[in-house]
């Protein structure tokens, strides 16, 4: 199987990679999205993370040939992508891509985010709606609320140094020196946002931004409910705290993390 | 005459009132009763031995203030209250606050071993999965 990866284009991965899904009762869209990797990335492995769905997730997943990871109890979003993260590392992966089961991520995107990753110009790479493009211009439409929240991540990312378009993000390729930092205790699984970024920079990670075309999530943002937006803040800000806690990493990397 | 005055010698009144011995045998007792029922669980094993350090040092600090002569007046008059029931209240409110702190923190702990223990076996599942597959292709 990882034999016919290298004869189909410098964007693919000849080194052991991995795509991960964290999925939750997602029956309905997952197997297309499965089945659109395997067409953009031929011979990756698609592992999905079944947060404890109520629906045939699982099956689904298996039948569109994806490894299922299983869990046994309901994590959450930030839980399921480091089971994937800790199954990448154990089994040696160089690269990983994790993307949403929802088919907002398209797999025709997943090449070129690969790339800079492949070719060392990046530790990890965020697939960005709004970041510039030379063929076209960013065309995603985002609410009031959703573009209020975009726009503050962005500033929180600024001022710990990390320069981002689209800090909410859930997709990106990482190398193995990001899986190593995020499987360790630093990771802060509850929302993984704009601190995860900021926690990579602080390690010394070199991060950058590939334009990439998302379709309009099809389940409300929980922006959108009640309270959640401030609840949402409150848990953002203490997660930025307990980061100020974790060492700067200095080392080589340091240099090259500003340009991202 | 003054109304402070009035008042700081209304404050000493409470404070020099004689001590129940009924209060005092209560406290005793109290305090002995909790020991042993710390102690009874830790037997039974219905109470884990690393637990047991917070409420063994509530019901021995129960017992000092309640068998030293004048030590809990001596506290009252120190934290500034005007009667011994309100720092027994005090003290009381004092170690619930360590206690529910101290659960805090112990859940928080068991929430994290169990997130890991959780991915743990979902990453053994799909490492099976795989090694099933590649069994059979």
């Amino acid at each position: 199987m990882s034999d016919s990866a290298s004869e189909t284009g410098a964007a693919n991965p000849s080194a052991r990679g991995l795509v991960i899904m964290p999925a939750r009762n997602e029956a309905t869209r997952i197997g297309d999205v499965i089945d659109g990797v395997s067409r953009a990335l031929p011979g990756a492995r698609v592992l999905v993370i079944d947060d404890d769905s109520q629906d045939e997730t699982v099956d689904v997943a298996r039948a569109a040939g994806a490894l299922v990871a299983p869990l046994p109890i309901h994590l959450g979003y930030g839980g399921a992508l480091q089971t994937g993260y800790h199954f990448a590392v154990r089994r040696n992966c160089a690269w990983l891509i994790q993307m949403d089961s929802d088919g907002q991520h398209r797999p025709e995107d997943l090449p070129a985010l690969l790339s800079p990753v492949l070719d060392g110009r990046c530790d990890l790479a965020i697939g960005s709606r709004f970041a510039p493009r030379e063929d076209e211009t960013p065309d995603y439409e985002m609410d009031a609320v959703r573009s209020l929240g975009r726009r503050s991540l962005a500033l929180l990312g600024r001022i710990g140094g990390v320069y981002v378009t689209d800090p909410t993000s859930g997709l990106q390729a990482m190398n193995a020196a990001a899986l190593e930092l995020f499987t360790s205790s630093w990771y802060p699984v509850d929302y993984p946002d704009i601190d995860v970024l900021l926690l990579a920079h602080r390690r010394g990670l070199r991060l950058c931004e590939v334009p990439v075309t998302m379709r309009p999530s099809p389940r409300p943002s929980m922006l959108h409910s009640g309270w959640m937006p401030v609840y949402y803040a409150y848990r953002m800000f203490l997660s930025l705290w307990a980061l100020s806690a974790i060492p700067r990493s200095g080392g080589g990397r340091e240099r090259d993390s500003r340009g991202g | 005459m003054d109304r402070s005055v009035e008042l700081e010698r209304l404050r000493s009144l409470f404070l020099n009132a004689p001590e129940s011995d009924a209060t005092r045998a209560l406290m005793v007792i109290g305090s002995l009763v909790l020991i042993a029922i710390v102690l009874w669980l830790v037997r039974r094993r219905a109470l884990c031995e690393e637990h047991t350090p917070i409420w063994i040092a509530i019901s021995v600090g129960l017992a000092i203030v309640s068998l030293v002569p004048g030590m809990l007046g001596t506290i009252t008059r120190w934290i500034g209250a005007w009667t011994m029931a309100s720092t027994l209240f005090f003290l009381g409110e004092v170690c619930l606050v360590a206690l529910c702190l101290s659960f805090a923190v112990r859940h928080s702990r068991t929430s994290s071993d169990l997130r890991q223990l959780g991915q743990e076996v979902a990453v053994l599942r799909a490492t099976l999965d795989a090694l099933e597959r590649e069994h059979l292709d």
